[in-house]
């Protein structure tokens, strides 16, 4: 490790001049080197494919209730059992998947450019709106989000709903009165809400120290615009940490949703969310375990992953901090 | 130190107003009508339905119901609960002590595991122990307590038959509430462990520590006096951070072992849309948190006293 490490300190002196390292690509093969990573990567590239392909791939509808198979234990025609209304619980845990993805990526793509936006908007306007943002951001991070975000989704649900009857209404597009539309409205709208308020403070803080160097100040007085020096100067420095606590949310926002279903205010049935799946059988645990354990455990699975290749990420961006 | 109680006790002031308006206008916007819930079964009658209204003050524009909800809240009365037909403050009040004590046992839980394996990862740091502990909180801090709950139940009562009555409250003292305090401990212990190894890793390498050792010390008065000294502030920090996740852990441990605890509250209230004891929990949970983090930042100064004066000027 120490002799890779030294090799390119040396050889770069001569090379930078011509062609200088991808400080991404070496994070890359930082990052392919840590077996946690890949672990986790490998987990992940799984249940990506069971998202995409699930819908092929599922041995039964996930939908169709057999009356006379209730709560079945796993055999050969149920891989995993059937569940508390009769329905083959693989192919409801491939449809989980499926939710549970499409959260993580959204949800986590909409609260970190929401974050951005709100970020780059308080370092450059400053003043008043500059400290109201920064107040309100206290205020998310001072408070644990996800009440709040179990408070939102409790009470903002109907109006949504009559404000997307009504946006179908006027366009005559069936799509926003799909039940599963405002669902995912709901869920998204309010896990973004309060989701924000990191990546804001994150991204302030960066442009505001990156303002201040000498780079900046010399692409500045060769008369590069602001725009430009945005995208030429500060948002290459200010990428890594933003890739950080991006790739370390995928795992929370699918916890958040799980545990929004959980209590019930999250995605509704019949729509397979793996933590409505744990709610709708815990009073059953002792005669019907399965059913709570393998929602339970695929669940554990994927937020692990992401975790282990969130911290891969994270290593591989930060080497300093990493190996001290 | 006083003058920086009082501020930032000062501070909570205009972060609970808005987190009251927040809930307030959420619940007024929100599905369910109150009056509807209390007539139950005499609901056609048009007369009944707008006296009642008139009666309960919901009749009224929004910011004065809201006035009158904050003047009643100030003197402890948080209305009453649509679905259990009793005080809010009341029901609060029974909660309060059995939560407080479970987060008692978390953070002692919390404190104890995590500093001690955090100091283990860093006297091992890069070698299999750290990897193993590291590997071990990830997985921790990875499987959801609503997951872990169940879990452990099967395992317990199921498999191994050491419980039978793994649900209710029996007091703090007792195999139920350690079992309920583990699993709300598990997830937030990865966060300490981290803080933990990196501050006292990076106490290790200063000059100082090598000069105790230069000197003779023995290597637990050097842990004890040097290091654990300089490396704990932090982690009081970190050990903060920690609340939001108790208060968290609790609604769905709660839940699951029947505690009648704040969490077991809010979760029966989300799941009612029993929206004046949701506030009254959510508000009352809120002030928690800022208390504890308050108090967090006093043992801060007491550990370290750079801070403290960095304070009082």
């Amino acid at each position: 490790m120490a002799a890779e490490s030294l090799a390119p300190a040396t050889t770069n002196r001569m090379e930078r001049a011509y062609k200088p390292r991808s400080p991404l690509r070496s994070a890359f093969d930082r990052l392919v080197a840590n077996r946690m990573a890949i672990f986790g990567g490998v987990i992940v590239l799984v249940f990506v494919f069971m998202a995409v392909f699930g819908q092929w791939l599922t041995p039964k509808d996930p939908l169709y209730q057999d009356l006379m198979r209730l709560n079945e234990g796993p055999s050969t025609e149920f891989w995993f059992g059937t569940d508390e209304l009769g329905r083959d619980l693989f192919s409801r845990i491939l449809g989980g998947a499926r939710t549970a993805m499409l959260i993580a990526t959204l949800v986590t793509l909409i609260a970190a450019g929401l974050g951005t936006v709100i970020g780059l908007l308080s370092a450059f306007v400053g003043g008043w709106v500059d400290s109201a943002l920064m107040r309100l951001a206290d205020l998310l991070m001072a408070f644990p989000s996800f009440l709040l975000a179990a408070f939102l989704n409790a009470t903002m649900r109907q109006p949504v709903e009559h404000r997307l009857k009504d946006l179908s209404n006027l366009t005559g597009i069936e799509f926003f009165t799909n039940r599963q539309v405002v669902d995912f409205v709901v869920v998204f709208g309010a896990l973004a809400v309060v989701g924000w308020s990191g990546y804001a403070r994150l991204i302030r803080s960066q442009v505001l120290s990156l303002r201040e160097r000498e780079f900046v100040e010399a692409a500045r007085s060769i008369g590069a615009s602001t725009p430009t020096i945005l995208r030429r100067h500060v948002l290459p420095n200010s990428i890594a940490p933003i890739i950080v606590a991006v790739s370390v949310n995928f795992g929370n926002a699918i916890l958040a949703e799980s545990a929004l279903s959980y209590l019930g205010v999250g995605i509704q049935p019949p729509t397979p969310s793996w933590g409505q799946m744990i709610n709708a059988n815990l009073d059953q645990w002792r005669y019907y375990p399965h059913l709570v354990l393998v929602p339970g455990g695929v669940l554990a699975l994927l937020i692990l992953g992401f975790n282990f290749l969130g911290d891969g990420v994270a290593d591989a961006l930060n080497p300093k901090q990493g190996r001290r | 130190m006083a003058s920086f109680v009082l501020r930032r006790l000062l501070a909570f002031i205009p972060m609970l107003l808005l987190l009251a308006l927040l809930t307030f206008v959420l619940s007024y916007y929100g599905p369910g009508d109150p009056v509807r819930l209390i007539m139950g079964e005499n609901w056609s009658s048009e007369e009944v339905y707008q006296s009642l209204r008139h009666q309960y003050g919901l009749d009224r524009p929004l910011m004065v119901q809201f006035a009158d909800y904050l003047r009643h809240a100030l003197q402890g009365d948080f209305g009453r609960s649509y679905q259990q037909r009793v005080d809010v403050g009341e029901l609060i009040g029974r909660a309060l002590p059995v939560s407080a004590q479970l987060a008692l046992a978390s953070i002692f839980l919390i404190t104890v595991i995590g500093i001690g394996l955090g100091v283990v990862s860093a006297l091992f740091l890069h070698r299999w122990p750290d990897a193993a502990i590291s590997g071990a909180g990830v997985f921790l801090h990875s499987v959801p307590s609503f997951v872990l709950a169940p879990i452990v139940l099967v395992l317990l009562v199921l498999k191994l038959d050491l419980i039978s009555t793994p649900t209710g409250w029996h007091g703090l003292f007792s195999v139920q509430t350690l079992v309920a305090s583990s699993i709300i401990a598990a997830s937030p212990l990865l966060g300490v462990i981290r803080q933990t190894r990196n501050s006292v890793s990076d106490v290790l390498s200063e000059d100082f520590v090598r000069t105790a050792r230069a000197k003779g010390l023995n290597e637990w008065h050097v842990m004890a006096t040097h290091v654990m000294r300089n490396a704990l502030a932090p982690v009081t920090t970190s050990l903060g951070l920690t609340f939001g996740y108790l208060l968290g852990g609790s609604i769905f441990v709660e839940s699951a072992f029947a505690i009648p605890g704040l969490g077991q509250l809010f979760f029966s209230a989300i799941r009612t849309s029993d929206y004046p004891l949701l506030m009254g929990a959510t508000i009352v949970s809120a002030f928690w948190i800022m208390l504890m983090n308050l108090v967090v930042d006093i043992m801060y100064g007491l550990f370290d006293p750079r801070v403290r004066s960095g304070h009082g000027s």
